[in-house]
C-alpha cells in the first residue's frame, strides 16, 4: 500500500538490510565527493557525472571488446497509475540508488537486490498546470540529504536513510506558473537551482539555497533590468541589477514579464568558479511585441556561486522568434591549440549551432552548424551573433490573417532538446544527440483563451527525411566536423554517457539502451527495456565490477506535440522503471 | 519553455492513445445523480469567483439556474487555465487533467465539468482541423450561446478628457494583462506606436488598482471586466471610452457552453434553460445585478 508522503510498509525491514550492507560507508556526500565526481567510480553523486557534467566515466572494465557480454541485473518498476515521461538520471552511493519518477517521485533502491528502501511522492495541489509533461530529471545529493524539485516549484531535502523530509523551500508559487523539473546542482555546500514555467509573464532566475539548512543565500533574475538580492544575517541586499538598466533591450515594461526561465538547470566549473546555466526564451512569444535583443533570453549566463552575479553572457539567438529556448548545458572541456590549452566550453543550441566558447570570459572562439540544416540564419558572425534571414522570421498574428507559411528548421522542439550531450576526454568528440525536423508556422486568428479572443500561431512539426529523426552526432569541436552519426527512426530525446571504455550509451523511444564504439559509430549493444528511454544513462563500478542504469518510460514533450512526428511516436507505450546493468567479472577477463 | 507551442498542436490526438477517458455522465446520469457539475473559470470576475467563499458571479449564477431547472444540486468545477482553450477543453470536459490519478482508486473517474461555461460558440473554431484534416475538439460540442463579450477601455478622466481615439496613447501609459489580445493588440497594431505606453498587470483588477493609483491612464480588458471593475469602483472619475479598434480581426465574439460530444441532450435541456431567461429579460437582469451591459449573442438578433 502506498501513502502520500512516504510509502513504508516493508521499507523498515530493507532498510535494516540495506543499512548492514552498506555499513561500511555511512559518511554523507561532501563538496569534495562532487568536485571528484568524475575520478571516483564507485559512485555517482552529482548530474552529470561530474560539476562540469561531460557524462565521461574514465571507467574500462567495460569496453568494446567485452560490451556483448553486459547482461541486465535487475529492473526496478516505479509502479502505480504514474507514468509518462521518466527523464531522471540515477545517482548512487554507498549501495544505495536514488532516482526520481515522474509526478515528483523519489526511490531508494538497494543496488544490489534492486528492491525498494524507501519511496517519497510530492502531494501535489489542485490545479497545478506545468507545462510540458510531468517530468522530473533527477536528486543531489549533500552529507545525508537527497533534494529534488517538484512540480509545484518547491525544493525538497529528503533524509538518505528514511526518506522523511528534513526541509522544503518554496522557490516559486506555483500559481503563478512556475515549476520545478532539472536536477539541483550543488556546489560549494549550497543548492543551486533555476526555475521552469515559459508563461503567465514569468521571469526567470538562479537561486543558491544552504544545502543543510535550505535558507536562501542568493537570487539572480535572468532579465536584464531586475535586482538580484543577496542575504547576510538573514537581511536580503540588494546585489546590483541583472545586467544593464531595465528597457535596454526591451520595449516599454515587458522586461517585467520577460520570461528567459533557467528550466533546465545548470553545470559548475571549478577551474573558473563559475555556474553555466542556460535561459529560456522570452515572452511574449510574438517577436513582433518586443523589438531588441531582450537580454538575457536565450543566452548562456557564467555566475559566480559566492556572490551570483553575472560574470558574463553569450546570446546565442537575439530577439528569438522561433522557440529556441537557449537552456542547453554548456559544456567545459580543455582543448590544445598549438601548444597552449584553451579553457573552453560547448554548447549545442536549439537554433541548430553548435558554439565552442571561452569559458574565462565567454568569447566566442568558433561555431557551426551541427544539424543538416539551418533556415532562419545565414551563419554566425565573428562575435557569434546569428545572421537572419529577415523574411523567414515568423509572421505577426497581429496583422490577424493566416498570412504566409514560414518554414523553420530546426522546429522549436530544436536540433538539440533538454538531452545532454557527453564529451569523451579520450576522443575529443562531443556526443550529441540531435533530431532533424523543420515546422510550417502561420498566424492564427481563430483562437481562445480564457473566454477571450486570441491569437496565435498555428504549427505542424514534421520530420525532413522518411528514414529518421534522430541523429546521435560525434562532433570534433576543433574542426567543426562530423566524424559518425547514427540515425533512429524515432526522435532522441534522452541523454549520452562516453566511458574510456571506448563506448557512447544512449536510450531510445523504441525503448532500446544502445552502445557504440566512440571512435567509428559502430553500434556494439542494443537491450529492449520495455518502454521508451528518455532519461541519461550513467555507469559506477561496485565489488570490481562495472555497471550501468537508465531509467525507461516513455514521454516528455515530443508525444505532446503532434503532427508528422506523433505519427512516428504514437504506438511507442509508457513505462516507469529503472534498468540496471553489470558485466560479470568473468566476462571482463574475457574481454581483455 | 514554450508557450505558444502548444496552440494548434494535436493534444487531442495523443492525448486520447496516453490518457484514460473519463467517463461521460450523460444527461440522464446527471439527472440520477441529483448533482451537476458546473466548470467555470477560478479566481475570474466577473464571470466566476469566491464572494464570503462562496461561488459567485455570471456564469456561476447561470450553473445555478440550470440546476435548478434540472431539480438537481449545484456543484462548482473550478478550472484553472490551460493556455488555449482546447487544454481547457480536454482538461475539464472530455479527458481530465493528468494530475487526477489516485493510486488509492485507481478505477475512480476522472474529475470533470459535466457542463463547462465560457466557451466561445464560433463555427469557425469549433470545426477547426489540425494539420493532419482532423476536428481538434471532437471530443465535446460547443453550444447554447448566452452572451456576446467585446473589448473596452475605461479611463482616468482626471487625466485625459475623452478617448475617442486610440492615438492617445502613444503619449499616455495603459494597462493590459499580461499575455492577453490587448497587450498583442497596443504592442504591436499602428506600427507599434503605443508599444513603449503599454504596461502589462496579472489581470485587470491589477491594472485597475493601477489607474487608481495613477501609474496609467487607462485599461483595456474585455467589457463585462470593465463594466464591473467600473461599478465596483463607482465613482464617476473613471468612464468608459468611446474608441474603435481598428485593424483588429474579432471585435466582438459569442459565447456559450461546452459538453461531452456524447451528450448532446445536456446541451439541449441548456439551451432551453437560457432561451428562456433571454426571451424573459431574466438574462439581462442577471447581467445589470453586477453592473454590466447584456448583449445577446448573434443567434438572438434579429435582423430586418
Amino acid at each position: 500500500m502506498k501513502r502520500l508522503g512516504l510509502s513504508t510498509g516493508f521499507a523498515v525491514t530493507a532498510l535494516v538490510a540495506a543499512m548492514s550492507t552498506a555499513s561500511v560507508a555511512q559518511a554523507g556526500v561532501t563538496d569534495k565527493d562532487i568536485l571528484n565526481d568524475q575520478m571516483t567510480t564507485e559512485d555517482v553523486v552529482s548530474n552529470g557525472l561530474g560539476p562540469q557534467g561531460q557524462r565521461f566515466s574514465p571507467l574500462t572494465k567495460l569496453n568494446t571488446k567485452n560490451v556483448q557480454e553486459l547482461r541486465p541485473v535487475w529492473s526496478f518498476s516505479f509502479g502505480g497509475e504514474k507514468q509518462r515521461g521518466q527523464e531522471s538520471q540515477p545517482l548512487v552511493k554507498d549501495g544505495v540508488m536514488y532516482v526520481t519518477g515522474s509526478y515528483s517521485r523519489v526511490f531508494a533502491i538497494d543496488v544490489k537486490t534492486g528492491e525498494e528502501l524507501w519511496e517519497y511522492n510530492a502531494r501535489l495541489p489542485d490545479g497545478i498546470m506545468p507545462c510540458c509533461d510531468v517530468i522530473n530529471r533527477g536528486v543531489a545529493l549533500y552529507d545525508d540529504l537527497v533534494i529534488f524539485g517538484t512540480l509545484d516549484a518547491k525544493l525538497v531535502a529528503l533524509n538518505k536513510d528514511t526518506g522523511k523530509t528534513v526541509w522544503k523551500k518554496t522557490v516559486s508559487d506555483y500559481q503563478e506558473g512556475y515549476s520545478l523539473t532539472a536536477a539541483p546542482m550543488i556546489v560549494k555546500g549550497k543548492v543551486i537551482t533555476g526555475v521552469s514555467g515559459g508563461e503567465f509573464g514569468v521571469v526567470g532566475k538562479v537561486e543558491a539555497y544552504d544545502a543543510k539548512t535550505g535558507d536562501l543565500v542568493w537570487t539572480r533574475p535572468t532579465v536584464e533590468g531586475h535586482m538580484g538580492y543577496i542575504y547576510k544575517d538573514g537581511k536580503k541586499v540588494e546585489n546590483g541589477i541583472s545586467g544593464d538598466k531595465p528597457g535596454k533591450t526591451w520595449p516599454g515594461d515587458l522586461w517585467k514579464t520577460g520570461g528567459a526561465a533557467t528550466w533546465l538547470g545548470g553545470y559548475y566549473d571549478p577551474d573558473t568558479d563559475s555556474i553555466f546555466i542556460g535561459t529560456g526564451n522570452p515572452a511574449p512569444w510574438n517577436s513582433h511585441m518586443r523589438p531588441g535583443d531582450n537580454l538575457f533570453s536565450s543566452s548562456r549566463l557564467a555566475i559566480d556561486p559566492d556572490t551570483g552575479k553575472i560574470k558574463w553572457h553569450f546570446q546565442t539567438t537575439p530577439h528569438d522568434g522561433w522557440d529556441f529556448d537557449g537552456v542547453n548545458e554548456l559544456i567545459s572541456f580543455d582543448y590544445k591549440d598549438g601548444g597552449k590549452t584553451v579553457k573552453a566550453a560547448a554548447t549545442a543550441d536549439r537554433n541548430g549551432f553548435f558554439y565552442v566558447l571561452n569559458r574565462e570570459n565567454g568569447e566566442f572562439i568558433r561555431g557551426f552548424p551541427f544539424v543538416d540544416k539551418v533556415s532562419w540564419a545565414k551563419g554566425l558572425d565573428d562575435k557569434g551573433r546569428p545572421i537572419f534571414i529577415d523574411e523567414n522570421r515568423p509572421g505577426n498574428p497581429a496583422a490577424a490573417e493566416k498570412g504566409s507559411t514560414v518554414v523553420a528548421q530546426p522546429s522549436f522542439l530544436g536540433g538539440k532538446n533538454w538531452m545532454p550531450m557527453a564529451y569523451s576526454q579520450d576522443t575529443g568528440y562531443f556526443y550529441v544527440p540531435s533530431n532533424e525536423w523543420a515546422m510550417d508556422i502561420w498566424n492564427e486568428p481563430v483562437n481562445y483563451k480564457k473566454g477571450a479572443a486570441y491569437l496565435g500561431a498555428g504549427f505542424t512539426i514534421h520530420p525532413t527525411n522518411d528514414e529518421y529523426i534522430g541523429v546521435l552526432r560525434a562532433i570534433d569541436p576543433k574542426s567543426g566536423k562530423e566524424v559518425w552519426r547514427y540515425e533512429n527512426y524515432a526522435p532522441l530525446w534522452g541523454g549520452v554517457l562516453a566511458t574510456a571504455g571506448n563506448l557512447v550509451f544512449t536510450g531510445n523511444p523504441e525503448g532500446y539502451l544502445l552502445a557504440f564504439d566512440a571512435k567509428t559509430g559502430e553500434m556494439v549493444y542494443k537491450f529492449n527495456t520495455g518502454s521508451g528511454i528518455v532519461g541519461s544513462p550513467i555507469t559506477w563500478e561496485m565489488d570490481g565490477e562495472q555497471y550501468v542504469s537508465v531509467v525507461s518510460g516513455w514521454g516528455g514533450a515530443v508525444p505532446l506535440w503532434g503532427g508528422e512526428v506523433a505519427k512516428r511516436v504514437k504506438h511507442l507505450n509508457q513505462g516507469g522503471s529503472v534498468w540496471t546493468f553489470k558485466l560479470p567479472a568473468k566476462a571482463a577477463m574475457a574481454g581483455n | 519553455m514554450m508557450r505558444w507551442s502548444k496552440f494548434s498542436a494535436l493534444l487531442a490526438l495523443c492525448s486520447l492513445v496516453l490518457g484514460g477517458q473519463a467517463q461521460a455522465r450523460l444527461y440522464d446520469d446527471v439527472v440520477a445523480s441529483g448533482y451537476i457539475r458546473i466548470g467555470v473559470y477560478r479566481d475570474f470576475p466577473p464571470y466566476s469567483y469566491l464572494k464570503d467563499d462562496q461561488p459567485a458571479g455570471i456564469d456561476v449564477d447561470l450553473g445555478r439556474a440550470i440546476a435548478e431547472d434540472l431539480g438537481v444540486e449545484f456543484r462548482v468545477h473550478w478550472i484553472t487555465p490551460d493556455e488555449t482553450l482546447e487544454d481547457d477543453l480536454r482538461n475539464n470536459v472530455w479527458r481530465g487533467s493528468v494530475f487526477d490519478k489516485s493510486d488509492e482508486n485507481p478505477l475512480a473517474l476522472k474529475d470533470v465539468a459535466d457542463v463547462m461555461m465560457r466557451v466561445p460558440y464560433d463555427r469557425d473554431y469549433a470545426y477547426k482541423r489540425d494539420d493532419q484534416g482532423l476536428l481538434i475538439n471532437e471530443q465535446v460540442v460547443m453550444t447554447s450561446p448566452y452572451h456576446q463579450e467585446r473589448w473596452q477601455l475605461a479611463f482616468d478622466s482626471q487625466k485625459l478628457e475623452s478617448v475617442k481615439t486610440l492615438a492617445k496613447f502613444q503619449y499616455h501609459p495603459i494597462g493590459v494583462e499580461v499575455d492577453s489580445l490587448p497587450a498583442f493588440y497596443l504592442t504591436t497594431a499602428l506600427q507599434g506606436r503605443m508599444r513603449e505606453n503599454t504596461r502589462h498587470f496579472a489581470n485587470p483588477r491589477v491594472a485597475f488598482d493601477a489607474m487608481k493609483s495613477g501609474q496609467v491612464s487607462a485599461v483595456m480588458a474585455m467589457r463585462s471586466e470593465i463594466d464591473w471593475l467600473l461599478h465596483e469602483d463607482g465613482s464617476v472619475r473613471y468612464r468608459r471610452a468611446e474608441n474603435g479598434f481598428p485593424s483588429m480581426g474579432k471585435q466582438a465574439w459569442d459565447i456559450g457552453i461546452a459538453v461531452r460530444e456524447g451528450d448532446r441532450d445536456l446541451g439541449y435541456a441548456v439551451d432551453g434553460v437560457f432561451e428562456r431567461m433571454i426571451s424573459d429579460g431574466s438574462m439581462a437582469g442577471l447581467f445589470s445585478k453586477y453592473g454590466l451591459t447584456y448583449e445577446k449573442p448573434s443567434l438572438y438578433v434579429t435582423t430586418p
